[in-house]
């Protein structure tokens, strides 16, 4: 699941695009339903939901970004998952100043929190039945969490893209650069929950790492309006395939 | 012949017992399928008195088939309440916002 989890924020990494600035809302909530695909049919897992809204501390406002994913109540006995990702950015450039990562998949525990200044990265980790490990490493000026990073591809101007048009960019994580290619794939018309049809960019992702499988297998579609909202993701990884369909969104 | 079928429609009416009755959802009607097609070899293969076992093991595969195809109708996937998370939830904001003004302070 973390490595669904991984994917799903990865496919959205298309920041190097030029963006038009425009804001996310506070107040947003999307909500997808999560499926494996088990000898050829798929089965529904579990639940994401992606909400923002802000916080504000004594001397800045920040947009905490949140990704929950949490198996259904079926699959609780057999499989429980609890995780949550979390970014608090700035709300006008989305350049996140914290990132924290809680995880609990069947037991196995993981916290994970990355404190951002300047290109400074200092991580603390902490994994069940381990000691905690404290890590400081630099990152490029344009690198993201994965969270905002995510949040960062809906700012983007895909118009002006042409078929076949690709980007590499980096992300941060695990305590690590990772290297991600974008691939802009033109547009199609897919179910978008309660928004109905819609019509979306669809962009395939490449990432250098052992999470990903094939060439163009790794999708996502976002509507090809102002809101760029995810409707459908799909990926490819070493243990099968599987998608996130978006089931309801709101405060959009 | 008949001994294979016979093994194979025990064998995959046990697994269409076992997926149904776990929330494997459709995934249940692979086995459910497999234990129909070697209950009706069976049968075509049987005679007489022979024909209770696989007419048995087919009866139960089409219950298995009904019984899943009312989970997956019927029962909505829902996330259960947890309170646990919820309030982890809450704690890990409260310490966020400590975390930031850290951040601040050094800046």
């Amino acid at each position: 699941m973390k490595k669904i989890f991984f994917i799903f924020c990865t496919v959205c990494l298309v920041n190097s695009f030029t963006t038009n600035g425009q804001a996310i809302k506070s107040g947003e909530k999307l909500v997808f339903a999560g499926s494996y695909n088990m000898s050829g049919l798929m089965t529904q897992l579990a639940q994401v939901t992606m909400s923002t809204e802000t916080l504000a501390t004594a001397k800045n406002s920040y947009l905490h970004l949140s990704c929950e994913l949490s198996t259904y109540s079926k699959w609780d006995s057999f499989f429980k998952i609890r995780d949550i990702y979390e970014s608090y950015v700035n709300p006008q450039t989305l350049k996140p100043s914290l990132y924290k990562r809680s995880i609990d998949e069947g037991g196995w525990t993981k916290k994970e929190k990355y404190a951002f200044k300047g290109n400074t990265v200092n991580s603390t980790a902490k994994k069940r039945n381990k000691p905690e490990t404290n890590k400081t490493f630099t990152i490029g000026a344009s690198t993201q969490d994965v969270i905002s990073m995510f949040y960062k591809v809906r700012t983007v101007d895909f118009s002006k893209f042409k078929e076949g048009q690709t980007q590499t960019l980096m992300i941060v994580f695990d305590e690590k650069q990772v290297p991600v290619t974008l691939k802009y794939m033109g547009k199609e018309t897919v179910s978008a929950g309660n928004l109905g049809k819609k019509e979306c960019y669809k962009i395939s992702i490449g990432a250098k790492t052992d999470a990903l499988r094939g060439k163009d297998k790794n999708l996502i579609w976002l509507t090809a309006d102002a809101k760029k909202v995810p409707t459908l993701l799909k990926f490819s990884i070493p243990v099968g395939t599987g998608q996130l369909a978006l089931t309801s969104a709101s405060g959009i | 012949m008949k001994k294979l079928f016979l093994i194979s429609a025990c064998i995959f009416t046990v697994l269409a017992i076992t997926l149904s009755v776990l929330p494997f959802d459709t995934l249940a009607f692979l086995p459910i399928g497999l234990a129909i097609v070697f209950g009706l070899l069976l049968l075509k293969k049987s005679e007489g008195q022979q024909k209770k076992l696989p007419k048995i093991l087919l009866s139960i595969s089409v219950l298995c088939s009904v019984f899943v195809l009312g989970k997956t109708l019927l029962i909505k996937d829902e996330v259960a309440k947890d309170t646990q998370f919820e309030k982890e939830k809450i704690e890990t904001k409260q310490e966020a916002k400590k975390e930031l003004e850290e951040i601040e302070g050094l800046e």
